[in-house]
């Protein structure tokens, strides 16, 4: 017999179930940490650091979430605030804006097969946060325009400006 | 035939493969602290406003006050106004603790 995720926050709540919550990480930690290391450039030690941290925050504040969304956006919420949290101490928002049109981005790559999802990687890392978030959200995880702009907590219309910018960098980047 | 936009999004899918637990989940659970308790801050909170309440029904002059009317509020007689301010800053002190109870906080 399977839980829906509304069952297990209901145990977690009611019991302080950790084979519920243990239950629930098992079933969001790969978009969650997959969505941190894109958000990191690569680095997979800080996203995971980010992701444990991100479960953490959510096993304390579960009697905030009001089911109005699914919970996996509001997951993907707590984990942008993480993100955004460590990058300030970084200060790496900071320089990102500095260096917000990098020279690489305006140069040719003309790679094809498994080099142009190399180059793909490559190329998000050279958005910035903002861009790569919203892309990441909307285009590799499918979430909605909608979805995506309350866990960035951003206006609708910065949410689409962000994707299409983002989506033209990486067109340019890739010569498509 | 496929647009710029498609290649992108396919590439982007291609890519969002699955990440193997590899025991992230077991370091989670193993640092789990003891949860906020939900129903904590709500208690104490309802029950501060029920015995402020009880407390304000049985001290505040309300069979006592004093009429008040505009020639009143232009005197700004402080025998008048005290007791009505009184009144008024107790009841929205009951009033901003029973809201803050029982609102959802994010």
């Amino acid at each position: 017999m399977s839980f829906t995720d509304a069952d297990l926050i209901a145990r977690v709540l009611l019991h302080e179930d950790h084979n519920a919550f243990g239950e629930l990480v098992r079933r969001h930690q790969s978009p969650v940490r997959a969505f941190l290391v894109r958000m990191t450039r690569g680095d997979s030690h800080l996203a995971d650091d980010l992701a444990q941290e991100t479960f953490l925050k959510a096993w304390q504040k579960l009697y905030t979430f009001r089911g109005t969304s699914r919970f996996s956006t509001w997951l993907f919420g707590i984990a942008f605030n993480e993100f955004r949290g460590a990058a300030r101490q970084r200060k790496e928002l900071a320089l990102e804006d500095m260096a917000e049109s990098p020279p690489e981005l305006a140069g040719p790559s003309g790679a094809a097969g498994s080099n142009l999802r190399l180059d793909l990687t490559e190329a998000l890392k050279l958005l910035n946060s903002n861009e790569r978030a919203a892309v990441v959200l909307c285009c590799q995880n499918g979430l909605s325009h909608e979805e995506a702009a309350q866990i960035l907590d951003c206006p609708l219309g910065t949410l689409k400006t962000n994707v299409l910018r983002g989506k033209e960098k990486l067109k340019r980047r890739l010569s498509l | 035939m496929n647009t710029p936009e498609d290649t992108i999004d396919a590439l982007l899918r291609e890519q969002n493969a699955y990440i193997d637990d590899n025991g992230f989940t077991a370091r989670v659970v193993k640092s789990l602290p003891r949860r906020r308790r939900a129903w904590l801050r709500p208690t104490l909170l309802l029950g501060t406003v029920t015995i402020g309440s009880l407390l304000a029904v049985w001290w505040l002059p309300w069979g006592n006050l004093p009429p008040l009317d505009p020639s009143v509020l232009r005197s700004m007689d402080s025998q008048v106004l005290m007791p009505w301010v009184l009144v008024i800053s107790v009841t929205a002190s009951l009033v901003w603790g029973a809201i803050s109870a029982l609102e959802r906080r994010d």
